[in-house]
């Protein structure tokens, strides 16, 4: 799992680094049981406070997503079933910037909805799932 | 003084000041400043040249007097504490010189080392190798950005439960910033640190910022955390009828108009919602908002002369 953090982006950091760890899980390079780096790791790498990632982990610990092992490390929960729960969770995410992104461009809903439709069918059908366009979503 | 909810935090405060205020003849260079760095805080203190930031870490260090008010470090008084205030910060001063020129750089880390009980040698060497020292090089002859990197040694290498950083990253290029910062990442993960920065450039820090405050003409005009700044503050893109003015309540912290006067673009402090309605209200069509950079949303709190 890579983390990526834009520091324009309102949203803490913290819950990038959730979103990250969700995205991860969806996309498969992330699976159950998995090993998640150490809070000191991901905090030299992003170079941010290790609380941030401290705060990111208890947040998804408590929302049974991953789970921690004394003394080994933080892991993906074995049980999980990213199908479900964070999928939705994703694509509710990226709905909500593309909403913004009308918006701002003085679009409707029904107008963006019809349009992603036929741009999907122009570029070549039912467009894949998985895994290049859910992982490339950060931009504004 | 626009403040977050202290209560948000709970734990106890590392550093506090209390209407803190010192002049110099008659000038003031800080102005009954009102500072709380949470414990486990990385506090970044923002403003311009001369705007008060050297000075407060100073009095921390009971460097300076207080004309008036008082500063606390982990609640000892610094002007009546002051020894064991020290023994307990690591600090990097504003200024490139930590005297010894004639010492190796090695030699004047030992005898550093040799005020601190918790002085860490393993430590101090890994610092070293990360920060890509020569400890055999005299002390006077290296650069500015070596002699930083020399200080943040200093500061770091008896892991002292506050760290008082002026202007870390001066000096230093863009490699040696993000190896320095991932350095600090680790020391925070490692051992329990309070650390309160200084810079005019928050972009160079930006990522490790929890805590944000700006002063201003020694006034500490705004203090929140990170994540309530960049709530608080939004660029708006919005469309007016000629001849419109904004309301005189909104604090708008910069304005661009278009040509024709139509659409106005500004950057207004305040919660999003009531902000648009606000616009709105007063006749103008909000059609885009857009959150901004730590470092812009900050600015947005100083007075709009200090920003052109």
């Amino acid at each position: 799992m890579l983390v990526n953090l834009d520091l324009h982006d309102a949203r803490p950091l913290y819950l990038q680094i959730m979103d990250a760890v969700r995205r991860a899980l969806v996309v498969g390079t992330l699976r159950a049981e998995d090993p998640l780096p150490s809070v000191r790791e991901l905090a030299a790498e992003l170079l941010i406070n290790p609380r941030t990632v401290s705060q990111a982990y208890r947040e998804l610990e408590r929302e049974g997503v991953i789970y921690v092992r004394r003394g080994l490390g933080t892991f993906v929960a074995p049980d999980i079933h990213p199908d479900r729960h964070e999928r939705r969770a994703l694509a509710r995410g990226v709905a909500r910037r593309a909403l913004v992104e009308a918006r701002n461009n003085g679009l409707g809903v029904e107008e963006l909805v019809t349009m992603i439709r036929e741009v999907a069918a122009a570029e070549g059908g039912e467009p894949s799932p998985l895994p290049t366009p859910a992982i490339r979503d950060e931009e504004q | 003084m626009i403040r977050e909810s202290d209560s948000e935090h709970g734990g106890a405060a590392a550093v506090t000041t209390h209407h803190l205020t010192k002049r110099y003849g008659t000038d003031t260079a800080l102005d009954a400043v009102d500072l709380l760095v949470p414990e486990g805080a990385v506090y970044v203190l923002i403003g311009g040249n001369g705007a008060g930031k050297s000075t407060t870490l100073k009095v921390l260090m009971n460097l300076e007097r207080p004309s008036s008010g008082t500063a606390e470090v982990f609640g000892l008084d610094t002007a009546l504490r002051g020894p064991e205030v020290r023994a307990q910060v690591g600090y990097v001063p504003e200024r490139h010189n930590p005297g010894y020129g004639w010492m190796t750089g090695g030699r004047l880390l030992q005898h550093i080392a040799s005020y601190y009980p918790s002085w860490d040698d393993a430590y101090a060497d890994h610092l070293i190798r990360g920060l890509d020292l020569r400890a055999s090089r005299r002390v006077g002859s290296l650069s500015k950005g070596e002699t930083r990197r020399l200080q943040l040694v200093m500061a770091l290498a008896h892991r002292p439960p506050l760290l008082l950083l002026d202007e870390p990253t001066d000096g230093l290029d863009p490699v040696v910033r993000k190896r320095t910062l991932a350095l600090l990442a680790e020391h925070l993960a490692d051992t329990p640190t309070t650390v309160l920065i200084t810079t005019h450039h928050l972009y160079e820090v930006e990522s490790l910022a929890d805590h944000v405050g700006v002063l201003s003409n020694g006034r500490l005009i705004a203090q929140m955390p990170r994540d309530d700044l960049q709530r608080t503050v939004r660029r708006y893109r919005i469309e007016v009828p000629d001849g419109w003015e904004a309301p005189s309540d909104l604090r708008i912290a910069s304005e661009r108009r278009s040509r024709t006067g139509r659409e106005i673009q500004c950057i207004v402090v305040g919660e999003e919602r009531a902000i648009t309605e606000r616009l709105t209200l007063a006749g103008a069509r909000v059609h885009e908002v857009s959150s901004l950079a730590l470092e812009d949303a900050a600015l947005a709190f100083l007075p709009a002369e200090a920003t052109r």
